[in-house]
């Protein structure tokens, strides 16, 4: 029983990370109509930014304040310069230029912080295990899995914000409708989706640590996710990191020998059935 | 381009092709046979991308199994070299037709993604499956063979590199015979608009498949020619990564443009070769190259310059 | 040697550290003894390139103030193979067909080890391993141009498992990553262990690049096992040695790591103290000569020597005693005849090349990771040391005698 509990949470864990950096991938589609392979990359930035923001501050709960707005500042500044002059064309090329960005960006954190992984500690009050049941449960992994979960419904029950991007990301056609000022609008969106994602790679550091490559490693997933629960749907976005998080919990655990591939396996059989994701719509 | 402008063009680069051996140093000649493996299996994805608009993630599966292939064949039974290039293709060519049969059922992100989940399928089985494959560590030691039973032998680097310029050459010209052809005109259709293509009471979906497939077989040729050349297969040329740089050769040198993504191959490949040996952080250097190209180079390279022409006149 | 300083610091003070550019290379030096290194500079498995190029950069220094090898500079040229196989093949035949390279070193993967040797012999070419692990490159792909200077990974999984012969711990389970080195060091160890009456009572092999491995956590948990014997890469050791301290598993189940790195060390931090692992050349060796290279290595790059800064500084030392031996550098049957059975006195002991299959006869360290006020990171202790004919598989195989 307790044995279940724990990998209920451990999923949950997992899902709820993955639904930080996928809902700015889905939002920014479903919105610009943009694939952004260098979402990710933000995600690795908010993770090395949070090892730097608690080297200098050794506040964990003030860089998971601090990080997010900055590295939404960095992407909206990058979707000025670049994206902007290029929405008109069809994805595929979006796609390349943000992968250039996001080749730039990868290196530049090499160049600033070496290869070595950079360690960061959780606060004290959330270091070590408790138990649960007749198990011990890091946390760390248990603040994550509430955090998340209470976050995400606060914020997209009860404020504007939430209201807007869940009817704009339900109707892309609304941000042209949103009229005054697409350009802002865009930059803005692009820059919450970012900064989104630099939150994820805050609150993944103490688990994971940050790390090169953490980013390439979660876009894929975050594709993947975005891709079984329809692109452009946050609702799906969530249904999706709930799935890929089990499968590769319990999927590395009851059925090692696919770990490698069971997120893909997922993917296909579900796009087989609903070619266009669960709660995405044919276009 | 008027057709005879073109077809001046085509011998000038196929007299070029010829000289160039007795020009390049060694190690030059190399890189050429690397260039022209890569624009191989670029010109192949693009026959799906230009001509029917559908995005493949997974079109490195294609050029892995070639590799395989051709690989496996070569070090156990040491036939002629073209027959293990035929061996490549097929094999890809006929893992490619239920591949394409289900990713059809979906268009746009959709297919591509589904195209990469089942390249990812095949990339695990590749590297899982060490009995014969060699799992993570690949194959190495795939001899370069001779031309025929009896035959002359392919080491020596003039006589692979001919091998691998003709291969080139065939196949480009029978991509672009297949894109004029009236299979080729009906595909053009399916990519301008669906909707009206089936609305004439014909079905899109067998086109699809047909051109996924064939797309595969020059992939899987590709494919097949690397593993001899270089002397080794290894998981990494099924990796998703490669069917992302495949996808960036097509962009860089023009969609739709056969000649373009072999052209944008050797560029991509190029940059990379130069700023490594200068920086370790070639990376930043790239990638800004591709951001400049992409906002400066609607069209690709091919496509710029043929915008180019015409204005000229 | 002025110019190029001058040109390098310009460039560094230019906002990018861009290495010397090839051509200016050739410039510099007609004569010298030409080293090509096909390693990875960029992405994740960089810090072990990094770490080549350390010890190369180090040795040159030294070489120079010797006045060279047979009077010649000794010059390295490095490549990035961007941990693919196919890039590694690439540049290391640049290297060779435009370089004129024939010594070539500084391969970091296995894969990348394979492909080249394999290409060695048509190249006429000497490949010195000083990082690759796998077992195959000694014995079922071995090829007369390929040397292994380092401890290979069969090696290190026969230190760790003498070790744990003699200690009271009696269940294991084993961990590797889903590839060779991982399946293969997985392999021996249980082997090992069964033949000493003990017992591994789990295997599992999480994919290269796991981010999450509480299911593992859960499953060693649940084995029982007193100990658990890790074969991860780098990153990956770091990412479960963190959540394996988190669920509280490093307090129940002793890990046990086929290598134990500084890497490790200075990303996992304290949560690391008490993990044991055999180590290819641990810096903590007590011997003149390596207190020495680890003072002046120190000074150098301002951080202490890992595994492979010191195995590739052993190798770069005993190729040039050879190339002396053998008056030339150019003639690699020479350098081939001279190096094999050859002996060297290196910073971790005594090397002996064995002719039948070009692996060094070395000796094997077990290591623990402990705190010392004397350094800003965990440091590895030596707890045993064996001789090298003990953890030296038979020739040509992966099996202990």
């Amino acid at each position: 029983m307790s044995f279940l509990v724990e990998q209920l949470l451990n999923a949950l864990a997992l899902a709820g990370l993955l639904f930080l950096v996928s809902a700015g991938l889905s939002l920014v589609f479903g919105i610009l109509r943009v694939v952004n392979f260098a979402h990710g990359v933000f995600y690795m930035l908010g993770a090395y930014l949070g090892f730097t923001a608690m080297a200098v501050s050794g506040q964990f709960w003030l860089s998971l304040l601090v990080v997010p707005p900055v590295v939404g500042v960095i992407g909206g500044l990058l979707e000025r310069s670049t994206l902007r002059f290029i929405y008109r064309r069809p994805p595929i090329y979006q796609l390349l230029l943000t992968f250039g960005l996001a080749l730039i960006l990868e290196e530049t954190v090499r160049v600033l912080y070496g290869p070595t992984a950079k360690p960061v500690d959780a606060p004290a009050l959330l270091q070590g295990a408790v138990p649960i049941l007749d198990t011990l449960y890091p946390r760390y992994r248990l603040f994550l899995v509430v955090a998340v979960g209470v976050g995400v419904r606060l914020f997209l029950a009860r404020t504007r914000a939430g209201l807007v991007i869940r009817a704009v990301a339900q109707n892309s056609e609304m941000a042209d409708c949103l009229g005054a000022n697409v350009p802002r609008v865009r930059t803005l969106v692009f820059g919450a989706a970012c900064a989104l994602a630099g939150l994820g790679g805050v609150a993944s550091a103490p688990m994971t640590t940050a790390y090169l490559g953490m980013g390439i490693g979660v876009i894929v997933d975050a594709f993947v996710v975005v891709v079984i629960g329809g692109l452009g749907s946050i609702g799906g976005s969530m249904a999706g990191s709930l799935i890929v998080g089990a499968a590769q919990t319990w999927g590395a655990f009851y059925l090692p020998e696919t770990a490698m591939v069971i997120m893909y396996a997922v993917m296909g059989a579900i796009l087989i059935f609903r070619p266009w994701g669960l709660f995405g719509e044919e276009e | 381009m008027t057709p005879r402008r073109a077809r001046v063009l085509g011998l000038v680069t196929i007299a070029v092709l010829a000289v160039l051996p007795w020009v390049l140093a060694r190690h030059q000649l190399s890189i050429l046979v690397d260039l022209l493996i890569f624009g191989l299996f670029a010109m192949s994805l693009d026959l799906i991308m230009g001509y029917t608009g559908m995005v493949s993630f997974g079109h490195a599966a294609y050029f892995g199994l070639g590799a395989y292939g051709s690989a496996l064949l070569l070090i156990h039974f040491q036939p002629p070299v073209p027959v293990a290039l035929l061996a490549g293709a097929l094999l890809a060519g006929a893992v490619a037709v239920p591949v394409g049969w289900f990713s059809t059922r979906a268009t746009g992100i959709y297919f591509a993604m589904l195209t990469l989940a089942f390249a990812q399928l095949l990339y695990t089985v590749a590297y899982k499956w060490r009995d014969l494959t060699g799992g993570s560590d690949g194959i190495a030691g795939v001899p370069k063979t001779t031309l025929f039973w009896g035959g002359p032998s392919l080491a020596d680097p003039h006589a692979f590199y001919w091998l691998v310029a003709a291969c080139l050459v065939v196949s480009l010209r029978a991509c672009r015979a297949l894109t004029r052809s009236p299979f080729g005109r009906a595909l053009e259709a399916i990519r301008e608009n669906e909707r009206r293509f089936v609305s004439l009471g014909r079905d899109a979906r067998p086109f699809k498949v047909v051109v996924f497939v064939i797309a595969a077989l020059f992939a899987g040729l590709a494919g097949a020619l690397f593993a001899p050349f270089r002397g080794f297969a290894s998981p990494e040329v099924m990796f998703w990564v490669l069917s992302g740089q495949a996808l960036m050769m097509v962009i860089t040198g023009g969609i739709g443009t056969l000649v373009g993504p072999v052209i944008g191959a050797m560029v991509f490949l190029l940059i990379q070769e130069v700023l490594s040996s200068y920086t370790e952080h070639w990376m930043i250097f790239t990638g800004a190259i591709f951001v400049l190209m992409v906002i400066f180079l609607p069209g690709g390279l091919v496509g710029t310059a043929r915008r180019w022409m015409e204005a000229r006149g | 040697m002025k110019r190029r300083e001058f040109l390098k610091s310009a460039v560094v003070s230019g906002g990018a550290s861009l290495t010397v550019p090839a051509f200016l290379r050739r410039a510099y030096a007609q004569n010298a003894i030409k080293i090509g290194m096909p390693t990875v500079l960029s992405g994740g498995n960089a810090q072990y390139g990094i770490q080549a190029k350390r010890a190369a950069e180090l040795f040159a220094k030294d070489v120079k103030a010797r006045g060279g090898v047979l009077g010649r500079p000794v010059e390295f040229l490095y490549e990035d193979t961007a941990s693919d196989p196919a890039t590694a093949v690439r540049k290391a035949q640049k290297l060779v067909e435009k370089d004129g390279v024939k010594l070539l070193t500084g391969v970091v993967l296995s894969s990348e080890a394979l492909a080249i040797s394999a290409k060695c012999p048509e190249w006429k070419v000497l490949f010195m391993s000083t990082i690759n692990g796998a077992g195959a490159l000694t014995a079922k792909s071995f090829n007369r141009n390929f040397f292994r200077i380092n401890t290979s990974g069969p090696m290190g999984a026969r230190a760790v498992s003498l070790y744990l012969a003699e200690a009271p711990m009696k269940r294991f389970f084993a961990l590797g990553s889903d590839y060779a080195w991982g399946r293969d060091s997985v392999g021996s160890f249980s082997k090992q262990i069964a033949a000493v009456k003990k017992h591994v009572v789990g295997k599992e092999f999480p994919p290269v690049g796991t981010k999450d491995f509480a299911s593992y956590i859960a499953k060693i948990k649940q084995s029982k096992a007193e100990g658990c014997f890790l074969v991860l890469p780098g990153q990956d050791a770091t990412i479960f040695l963190k959540q394996a301290h988190q669920f509280g598993l490093t307090r129940e189940v002793k890990p046990i790591m086929e290598i134990l790195e500084l890497e490790n060390m200075k990303a996992v931090g304290d949560a690391m103290a008490g993990t044991i692992g055999s180590s290819r050349y641990p810096f903590t060796v007590d011997t003149p000569r390596n207190r020495d290279f680890v003072t002046r290595f120190h000074a150098l790059h301002n951080v202490y020597p890992d595994m492979f800064d010191g195995e590739t500084y052993e190798g770069l030392e005993w190729l040039t005693q050879v190339i002396r031996k053998a008056g030339t550098a150019d003639d690699i049957e020479k350098i081939t005849e001279a190096w094999e059975d050859s002996t060297y006195e290196g910073l971790e002991g005594t090397f002996t090349m064995r002719k039948c299959d070009h692996q060094a006869v070395q000796p094997g360290f077990v290591v623990e990771a402990v705190k010392d006020p004397k350094y800003p990171h965990l440091i590895p202790k030596i707890l045993a040391t064996y001789p090298g004919d003990r953890v030296t598989p038979k020739c040509r195989t992966e099996e202990f005698a």
